[in-house]
């Protein structure tokens, strides 16, 4: 089972992420005002370790500690480096470091990449192990719970294709909001740092997924509520708001499935057999309509972005009638003069977590093949959508495929309750469509 | 790499334990980099060394005159924190080895950054 796991986790976490990092860019890298803060209040001389930082948009938040970041992606780690990070190459699973090292760990959009509940604890336990007594571990992972996306499973696929991928960001140009179709139209911030999403504003319940054959629909698993429809979109023909179904490999589930599965006659790759396209329940948008968006959204989503409050930490409660405050990401990227992100106090600025805001959706349905009937006991069959043959495209988006566990209300903090004792929970909640937690080891717990 | 880093990490080979702690390091490239000197800073990071560690690294990279132990009065001795601050923050290896004192098993540094990950066979419980 556990080979099983870390061979998804390769296929669908580590080789996307690798394949992926050329794509990232400095500017791009935004950080969660709620993170910065909890780094920001750490006491002066504190040793900080960020467990899968990426490309170290957390690392020099804070310049009175020392942070080290560690991510298994040693492409993202190099472009941490070039910015002046002290970053290694490392497993979550097995941390390089001696018990009790720091006083503060944070793991943001790590935990959810885990496929097994059991990898998800250790991954866990270790961060606690290195933390001294009395240290705080913050975690933020993906949510299942999305105000404007309906994941029906827990395990899921998320596709993204580097082909439609934009320029650099100072080719991209301005997040279209409202505009004319860039050339490269921004996508809302998956992990794809250099994606981010224009199309905002419009209060349209429909996402909008892109077809992943078409240039320019970067990303395809960001669109979300609100996105406008400019009029490069309305050239997307058809799509769903969907996802792909991941056979989960905790063990229950598993059993459940394998007892209803008929054998898959490819068992080439492990993913292969275990993809199918679950369509959401909002009817498929037709791109043809595209709208624009009202001045008043934008200035909704200005709002959302104040300056870190100045007291306790707390969490944002879940997003209810803002639309821009959906569970797919705070806001538009947007670039301030193109200054850094982490070093500026903007009021105004707004964060794209290129981690967390995810979201699970599918090309073109005729691009896809429906693999197996593997999953057909989770969805209705009903639902699935007959696809023709795979065209070379589609194969190019599944390589890009990220295997997140979406976690539901409460599983978080479950976790920690029930596996990993040496934490005691300080806080919880949710923050942008990502359960998050803040807890600390307890003292002389050994 | 710097030291204060070097300082941190222990081999995780399975079975190794606290035996793999410290790292015995081999550079083949080195740089310094100036770092803005923070007393404040240095001074919270000293309780937090292992110095016997340190000093073995040190003598590797043929660091000179790098204090034998923090001495009485270091939060406010200005010559002492700045070679602390120069030994842990501006001293970086580029180029290099860390090796598991149990085991033997090498991981690599390059362009300045160590490579911690160990196969399935070295981890596999």
């Amino acid at each position: 089972m556990d080979h099983a796991a870390a061979q998804l986790e390769k296929q669908h976490v580590h080789d996307v992420y690798e394949s992926t990092a050329p794509y990232f860019s400095d500017l791009q890298s935004k950080a969660w005002p709620r993170v910065r803060q909890f780094l920001q209040e750490q006491k002066p001389g504190s040793l900080i370790a960020d467990i899968g930082c990426g490309t170290g948009k957390y690392l020099r938040v804070n310049s009175q500690v020392y942070t080290m970041g560690c991510d298994y992606c040693a492409p993202l780690v190099e472009i941490a480096r070039s910015r002046g990070c002290e970053v290694m190459v490392c497993d979550n699973l097995n941390l390089p470091f001696r018990d009790q090292r720091f006083d503060a760990i944070i793991s943001i959009g790590v935990i959810h990449h885990f496929s097994t509940k059991q990898r998800r604890i250790r991954a866990i336990k270790e961060m606690a192990r290195i933390l001294v007594p009395g240290g705080q571990l913050m975690i933020y992972v993906w949510a299942m719970e999305q105000k404007n996306r309906h994941f029906e499973k827990q395990d899921v696929l998320v596709p993204w294709n580097k082909a439609l991928c934009p320029q650099p960001l100072s080719e991209a140009g301005q997040p279209g909001r409202g505009r004319g179709p860039p050339q490269h139209p921004p996508c809302s911030a998956c992990r794809c740092s250099d994606c981010f999403e224009g199309r905002r504003g419009s209060k349209r319940s429909h996402s909008v997924d892109c077809d992943t054959v078409l240039a320019g629909a970067c990303c395809a698993n960001t669109a979300e509520e609100g996105e406008e429809e400019n009029g490069f979109y309305s050239t997307l023909g058809k799509s769903f708001r969907s996802w792909f179904s991941s056979r989960s490999l905790d063990e229950s589930t598993l059993r459940k499935q394998v007892e209803k599965v008929r054998p898959l006659k490819n068992t080439g790759s492990w993913a292969n057999g275990t993809i199918s396209i679950q369509p959401s329940r909002h009817s498929s948008f037709d791109l043809g309509h595209p709208e624009t968006s009202s001045t008043g959204e934008q200035n909704a989503d200005e709002e959302v972005f104040v300056e870190p409050s100045q007291g306790p930490l707390e969490w944002l409660r879940a997003p209810t009638t803002r639309k821009q405050l959906n569970g797919d990401h705070p806001g538009v990227m947007r670039r301030n003069g193109g200054g850094n992100f982490l070093g500026g106090t903007n009021a105004k600025e707004n964060c794209v977590d290129e981690d967390n805001v995810e979201e699970g959706t599918a090309p073109g349905s005729k691009l896809w093949r429906r693999v197996s009937a593997a999953d057909s006991t989770d969805s209705n069959p009903g639902d699935a959508i007959p696809v023709e043959e795979q065209q070379p495209d589609a194969l190019d988006s599944r390589a890009f495929m990220r295997y997140y566990h979406v976690f539901r209300e409460g599983e978080l903090c479950g976790l920690l309750k029930e596996s990993v004792s040496e934490l005691h929970i300080l806080s919880s909640g949710n923050d942008h469509g990502n359960w998050c937690v803040i807890a600390e080891k307890r003292e002389s717990c050994d | 790499m710097r030291l204060l880093t070097h300082n941190l990490l222990s081999s995780h080979v399975r079975g190794v334990g606290p035996r793999g702690f410290p790292l015995r390091l081999q550079a083949t490239e080195v740089r310094i980099n100036p770092v803005e000197f923070n007393p404040d800073f240095i001074a919270r990071m000293i309780p937090k060394v292992e110095w016997a560690a340190l000093l073995e690294a040190a003598d590797t990279l043929h660091l000179i005159e790098v204090p034998k132990e923090p001495i009485q009065g270091y939060e406010r001795n200005e010559e002492f924190l700045r070679k602390m601050h120069h030994v842990l923050l501006e001293v970086e290896v580029l180029e290099g080895t860390l090796q598991c004192p149990e085991s033997g098993r090498l991981f690599p540094i390059s362009r300045g950054i160590p490579n911690m990950l160990l196969s399935d066979e070295e981890t596999e419980t």
